[in-house]
């Protein structure tokens, strides 16, 4: 061949190479962006951050070039913590916006609102909120269904492993006796209910409260009455709004057990620099302590404080990172958006979550796609909390016993 | 004549019923929120046209609720049926309270009443057995299999059927003895109003209507539970669209549930982080400065511009 019609063949080349490039642009550009659609109560601290995390790794992935040549549009709908406003958002993101996956979520009486909807569009749908098995009972059967935070029995069945193995760390560490402080609705009630099975091999007493989220605040009798019966284990379950109450009667009446635990969903921004915190025990996903030991959580910790400046104070922070970059994998390993296909890549997550742990979905009692397992038991040293249980995401050794403020 | 004076009622009635064919699966679930709070809100006002201040509204809400899924859950009844035996408690019981309760006037009448969510919270929360205890129960399946459209009709036929009744109370001689009772019992009582008779039978019809609301949400949703059945959020959020509209009327409640309603969405699209703010300082604002809310403040507007034309 002559180097003229050397130069034609590379020339029709070029042009055939940029006319496939081309094209795959102007395909990707008619398609849009891939839209994932979240539903998350803004006004609480779970729900602003989760969200902001969910758009800072939209942000991210969009920057190293999006999926399948397409852009991340994240697409927020505050559901208010009200079930009727939750399932509007749904029917809005399903028909207005026409996401293609639904992503988000928190509240348990929410999400119960939610799903006539979500059932309705049937769209493949990764929840990282939602603990009650109320909702794992209402979502059986559906192969579109994939759950990250772990069921309230799961959570339970953690403890008893997460106790177990701390006593038989630290031998000083000895528990025969738990008083159950629980408020009075579903959250406290149901714990409350599990643990006396899970830790059946305890002499436990619970009583109620009125939690000071819905009007309560008075924990003075609960205290004395566990006072007297002398726990080695004293547990309180509610929100929030009662860790500072809770913590300021107990000084106030003199009652330090060995083991001072908490149990809200989150905690108070400023919790950590009180006095009271002290050796106080928690339960949660993640502290923020976990980026020492885990580079994800790390990167997580970084990223989220430049773009916002501000710490993420609630492990819903990472759970909606990881909520977003689960989805993103799976599609890109999926190939399309097909949602058999999205399904079953789904199924193949295999993701190091800033969390700690890496998430995989495997079947739960009732449903066939449940993520995590395990939550941590946690202690707030020196005003931050640090991590004693898995022993591999251990950042501290136990303070033990609680001495009070 | 007659026929031209209800024609905006047949209009603004068809205009509702079509709605659906307009608006999409969204628009139809916010409509179904906004007529559920609506008819609260409007049979809130119709207890406060006696001068009595309800605050039971999600007592019997939550009890309308409980009833309607526990006869259907453990009977197996036909939905409506349920929803009817939900109200239908829901007036029973307060017939039944109202008996005792209703000797009672003012703060102390309205502090008991905001006390009835409560108590009815804590004892179905400890029946577990029966209930679910603080868990709730669930139905298998919604109502109409969750279809928007159905839902939205049956939620507009409940609305329409409080707007009714209301505007009965407004047109027959219940209006006289109520405003007579509101203005003064000693008063209405000296003219022949049998005062207590009409505080109770206006205290359960219009619980009954809270009741049946309660059982609808529930099967639109397909839940209950203490905590979200008996929500602050359905007392809380009716007297504030009664207040925003204007009470002492049918129609005040009515726009004020549509105004709040599609304020409360608007907004929420609009600003995501912060709604809940400029929501609240709306309420606030035109709470101050329009007293008699809007339907309240467009009537006076209109009284006025016609005494003025006359006067010319």
């Amino acid at each position: 061949m002559s180097l003229k019609g050397k130069a034609m063949g590379l020339r029709v080349w070029a042009l055939a190479i940029l006319v496939v490039v081309g094209a795959g642009f102007l395909v990707a550009a008619e398609e849009g962006p891939i839209k994932l659609g979240a539903v998350l109560p803004l006004a609480d601290i779970t729900g602003a951050q989760g969200s902001k995390a969910m758009q800072l790794a939209v942000d991210e992935i969009n920057a190293a070039g999006g999926v399948l040549g397409r852009q991340l549009e994240l697409i927020i709908v505050d559901d208010e913590s009200k079930a009727e406003k939750g399932a509007a958002a749904i029917d809005k993101l399903a028909t207005v916006d026409n996401v293609d996956v639904f992503i988000g979520g928190m509240s348990s009486g929410v999400h119960l609102g939610e799903l006539p909807a979500l059932k309705k569009y049937e769209r493949v749908t990764v929840w990282i909120g939602a603990a009650s098995s109320l909702v794992e009972q209402a979502v059986v059967g559906l192969d579109w269904y994939f759950h990250i935070h772990p069921w309230d029995y799961l959570q339970g069945a953690s403890y008893v492993e997460g106790w177990a193995a701390l006593q038989a760390e630290y031998p000083l560490i000895k528990i025969h006796k738990a008083f159950w402080a629980y408020e009075e609705g579903a959250f406290g009630t149901s714990s409350y209910q599990g643990s006396l099975v899970a830790f059946s091999n305890w002499e436990n007493v619970g009583e109620s409260f009125k939690s000071a989220l819905l009007g309560g605040g008075d924990y003075r009798a609960v205290l004395r009455h566990a006072q007297e019966f002398d726990p080695d284990l004293f547990i309180w379950v509610g929100y929030a709004a009662d860790a500072l109450p809770i913590m300021e009667q107990a000084a106030e009446i003199g009652f330090t057990p060995p083991l001072f635990v908490g149990s809200p969903p989150g905690w108070p921004a400023d919790f950590g620099t009180s006095p009271l915190a002290d050796g106080v025990i928690a339960y949660g996903m993640w502290a923020p302590s976990i980026k020492d030991v885990s580079p994800v959580s790390q990167h997580f910790w970084d990223a989220y404080i430049a773009k916002y400046n501000e710490q993420p104070a609630t492990y819903f922070a990472p759970l909606g990172y990881t909520n977003i970059y689960v989805v993103a994998e799976a599609i890109a390993r999926a190939g399309t958006l097909d949602k058999e296909a999205l399904i079953t890549a789904l199924e193949a997550t295999n993701y190091a979550s800033p969390l700690g742990e890496t998430l995989t979905f495997t079947p739960s009692n009732l449903i066939q796609h449940q993520g995590f397992r395990n939550q941590k038991i946690l202690q707030w040293q020196n005003g931050a909390q640090q991590v004693l249980w898995p022993f591999e995401y251990a950042t501290a050794l136990p303070a033990y016993p609680f001495t009070g403020p | 004549m007659r026929m031209t004076r209800y024609l905006p009622y047949v209009l603004g009635a068809a205009l509702a019923a079509l709605f659906p064919l307009f608006s999409g699966a969204y628009l139809e679930q916010v409509a179904v929120g906004m007529l559920i709070y609506l008819t609260l809100a409007l049979s809130w006002d119709m207890l406060l046209r006696s001068g009595q201040l309800g605050f039971g509204t999600a007592g019997f809400f939550g009890l309308g609720s409980y009833a309607a899924i526990l006869l259907f859950l453990n009977v197996g009844v036909h939905p409506f049926v349920s929803i009817a035996f939900g109200g239908v408690v829901a007036g029973v019981v307060a017939l039944l309270v109202g008996l005792a309760v209703l000797r009672l006037r003012g703060m102390y009448f309205a502090i008991t009443t905001l006390a009835l969510a409560g108590i009815f919270a804590v004892v179905l929360r400890n029946f577990p057995g029966l209930t679910g205890g603080s868990e709730g129960r669930m139905l298998p399946n919604c109502i109409y299999a969750g279809n928007t459209t159905k839902i939205y009709w049956l939620v507009l036929a409940l609305a329409v059927f409080t707007i009714v009744i209301s505007e009965v109370f407004e047109r027959t001689r219940i209006r006289l003895a109520l405003t007579s009772i509101r203005n003064d019992e000693r008063v209405a009582k000296s003219s022949g109003v049998n005062v207590f008779k009409y505080l109770v039978f206006v205290f359960a019809v219009t619980s009954a209507i809270q009741g049946l609301a309660g059982g609808t949400y529930a099967h639109v949703f397909g839940f209950v539970s203490p905590e979200g059945s008996f929500s602050a959020n359905f007392l809380l959020l009716p007297l504030a669209m009664a207040l925003l509209g204007g009470v002492h009327s049918t129609w005040g409640p009515v726009v004020g549930g549509l105004v709040l309603g599609a304020l409360s969405e608007y907004l929420k699209l609009q600003i995501p982080y912060g709604h809940l703010l400029v929501y609240g300082a709306i309420i606030v604002v035109v709470t101050l400065f329009l007293p008699q809310g809007l339907m309240g403040t467009v009537r006076a507007w209109w009284r006025r511009s016609h005494v003025t034309r006359g006067a010319q």
